[in-house]
């Protein structure tokens, strides 16, 4: 206190200047280097860039549609993917906040272990249970629900939208729970009170409430899902293909990193636009938007 | 809904009637005895009745239990007759102002006054209807203010706005004022009185501060343990407390032990360490039981030394409180409080008398005494 009078540099905003160097060194150092070696070409002869600033590599991706598909699908997994675990994400953060105490505490464990299970152990998983002879199968079949095994569960993308809405449903919840919790519970006893149904009550109270909540779900599932790689190609089968392969082979095995540096700022851009659009469009629809000009006034 | 029987119902002057009520939480630990503990009452439509106890003595859970935001375990709750059982706040003709306001802080106050009307009805007469409401709490100005910009007593006039305007045949305050300054207190208590009487609406009030409940209230009810202790005029609860824990909350009596001896005509004659008194009390004590005196402030009064029925006493504190001093002097390990129109000198001695019919014989509660 006395201290951040006397030397005004030292408020608490400035303990976060380490970090945030650390971060824009991080993330802008390497965007740098891209975006330098994307306007590159390689020699294919000899093996090595050759720095002749050329636009050919940019020209590559924009005028070639097959990269704006892969670009598209990565969106739609994105996309599909925020919509499965808001839908799912609110009962359930709803539930969580209404838990005691003690059992809050159990209810985040639980949240959270999927996490720990590791990707490429989920993915074998999912193989396990959505396969021809799996349980869902084996199961539908033993109560001769079905005939024979259904064959969209896996290696389509159904199985990669279920396999993306599982892996990021604990994110979802995690923000939707943060804010559920600083909700004051009379404010829902108030709009019941006035007369509101319980659906009524979330609509008009929780959901603005909660809005910058979902919008950060939103956001991080979003970047999650749609930059996801492992699951789609492993369970998505032939639609699985996603930008990442194509930048994986790009730099790996094709050794064209100008063209794979030009499609990983391309995929940046779109991504990080329609992230923001998808976060500022739901908080504007759940009336949130409103609620946060207030508080930062 | 619910079927109303067809056959007129015998005259009744109870609007609100509680039958056994009772509300328990959870099993074990500290939810071993109820917050309500079968109690009975009943409110008179068009009254302003107190709900009045210390904290913890259920009156707020009985207010939460009309509004329907919390079930009872056992016993029932009518409204004119017919059970409120299983209807849920919003089909209950009951609206409640909070302690906390909880005015909802994304709307403005004209909408968070309008929020019932949106939920009922088109854009109609809405607008007209909220100014009419914000101009009764005085909060015309403010229409366009969010709750964050409004000071506590602000809010609490929104939120009284808010419950009235979805025109509830029964209001619920949960101490509306004890976040408020005294001075505010004070206006806002005559307000809510006048706006009572014009609404001709029942209200139920819940307080912990008795000056409160006696400025306000029609009818009293105080509360200990979970359970009904005293109901009645603000003035016969002053006047004739049910027993030690009435007369010590209330207006903070001091209670001398006291043994009755006889009953001669309406009136007791007790033996207290004092002296023996015939003074008025209770009708259901009986000669030999232990019961306690109850001595208020007016009920002493200094005199010259050597009256008749007079005795010595040591001065231990004086409190100034704007209209004279509050005294408080020691005899025989006991400390009276009287009031004084200049502060006597601590350690000095006064003569005192007792003015018998000003005082009032009561049952002893267990453990007090």
């Amino acid at each position: 206190m006395a201290a951040s009078k006397l030397v005004p540099s030292l408020s608490r905003a400035s303990l976060a200047i380490p970090v945030a160097g650390l971060i824009a060194v991080g993330a802008i150092l390497p965007l740098a280097v891209f975006v330098v070696i994307s306007v590159f070409s390689v020699d294919f002869d000899a093996y090595v860039l050759v720095p002749d600033f050329t636009s050919a590599n940019w020209r590559e991706i924009l005028t070639h549609a097959s990269y704006w598909v892969l670009i598209g699908k990565s969106v739609v997994n994105g996309i599909v993917a925020v919509l499965m675990t808001g839908l799912v994400g609110y009962p359930v953060a709803l539930a969580l906040s209404g838990l005691p105490k003690t059992m809050k505490g159990i209810a985040l464990v639980v949240l959270l272990t999927p996490l720990y299970t590791g990707e490429i152990v989920r993915v074998y998983a999912w193989r396990l249970v959505l396969g021809q002879d799996g349980l869902v199968n084996a199961l539908l079949m033993g109560l001769h629900v079905i005939s024979e095994p259904l064959r969209f569960l896996l290696f389509t993308e159904f199985t990669t939208h279920i396999a993306l809405f599982y892996d990021d449903l604990p994110f979802m919840v995690l923000a939707l729970w943060i804010s559920v919790e600083r909700i004051d519970p009379r404010l829902i006893e108030a709009a019941r009170d006035l007369g509101c149904r319980p659906l009524m009550a979330f609509w008009r109270i929780t959901l603005p409430l909660t809005g910058s909540g979902l919008a950060a779900g939103t956001f991080i599932v979003f970047a999650l899902a749609a930059g996801e790689m492992l699951a789609p190609s492993m369970l998505g089968g032939t639609s699985g293909a996603t930008p990442m392969t194509m930048i994986d082979s790009l730099f790996g095995t094709a050794f064209d990193w100008p063209t794979a540096s030009a499609l990983a700022l391309t995929l940046l851009a779109v991504l990080v636009v329609t992230a923001t659009a998808l976060a500022g469009l739901v908080l504007v629809l759940s009336g949130g938007a409103r609620y946060l000009r207030w508080r930062v006034a | 809904m619910i079927a109303v029987s067809p056959d007129p119902e015998p005259a009744h002057f109870s609007f609100l009637t509680a039958r056994g009520l009772r509300k328990s939480y959870g099993r074990g630990g500290y939810g071993q005895s109820p917050a309500v503990a079968d109690v009975d009452f009943d409110i008179g439509e068009r009254a302003f009745t107190t709900l009045l106890g210390p904290s913890g003595c259920g009156k707020t859970t009985i207010l939460r239990l009309i509004a329907g935001f919390e079930q009872p375990s056992a016993g029932e709750l009518l409204l004119e007759g017919v059970s409120l059982a299983g209807l849920p706040p919003e089909n209950r003709p009951v609206n409640t102002v909070f302690q906390s306001y909880a005015l909802f802080p994304h709307l403005s106050v004209s909408e968070n006054v309008a929020f019932s009307l949106r939920l009922r009805q088109g854009t109609g007469s809405i607008d007209r209807k909220v100014a009419d409401a914000l101009a009764a709490v005085h909060m015309t100005e403010y229409a366009e203010r969010f709750p964050h910009e409004l000071s506590g007593e602000q809010q609490q006039r929104v939120a009284v706005a808010r419950a009235m305007i979805a025109t509830p045949r029964l209001l619920l305050l949960d101490e509306p004022l004890s976040a408020l300054d005294r001075k505010m207190r004070l206006h806002l208590q005559s307000e809510l009185k006048d706006l009572q009487r014009r609404l001709g609406i029942a209200f139920v009030y819940v307080t912990h501060d008795q000056e409160e409940a006696f400025a306000l209230s029609d009818t009293v009810i105080v509360m200990n343990k979970g359970r009904i202790v005293q109901t009645g005029r603000p003035e016969d609860i002053y006047a004739r407390p049910v027993d030690t824990f009435v007369a010590d909350f209330i207006g903070g009596a001091v209670l001398v032990a006291a043994e009755i001896k006889e009953r001669s005509g309406g009136s007791l004659v007790v033996a207290t360490p004092l002296a023996t008194y015939t003074a008025p009390g209770l009708e259901t004590l009986s000669a030999g039981t232990r019961a306690a005196l109850v001595l208020r402030p007016e009920a002493i009064q200094p005199c010259a030394a050597g009256e008749a029925g007079a005795f010595a006493a040591t001065v231990s504190s004086t409190v100034f409180h704007g209209s004279g001093f509050l005294v408080g002097a020691d005899v025989a390990g006991i400390t009276l409080r009287y009031v004084a129109e200049s502060a006597p000198e601590p350690g000095s001695e006064v003569w005192l008398k007792i003015l018998s019919t000003k005082t009032f014989v009561t049952a002893v509660t267990d453990g007090s005494l």
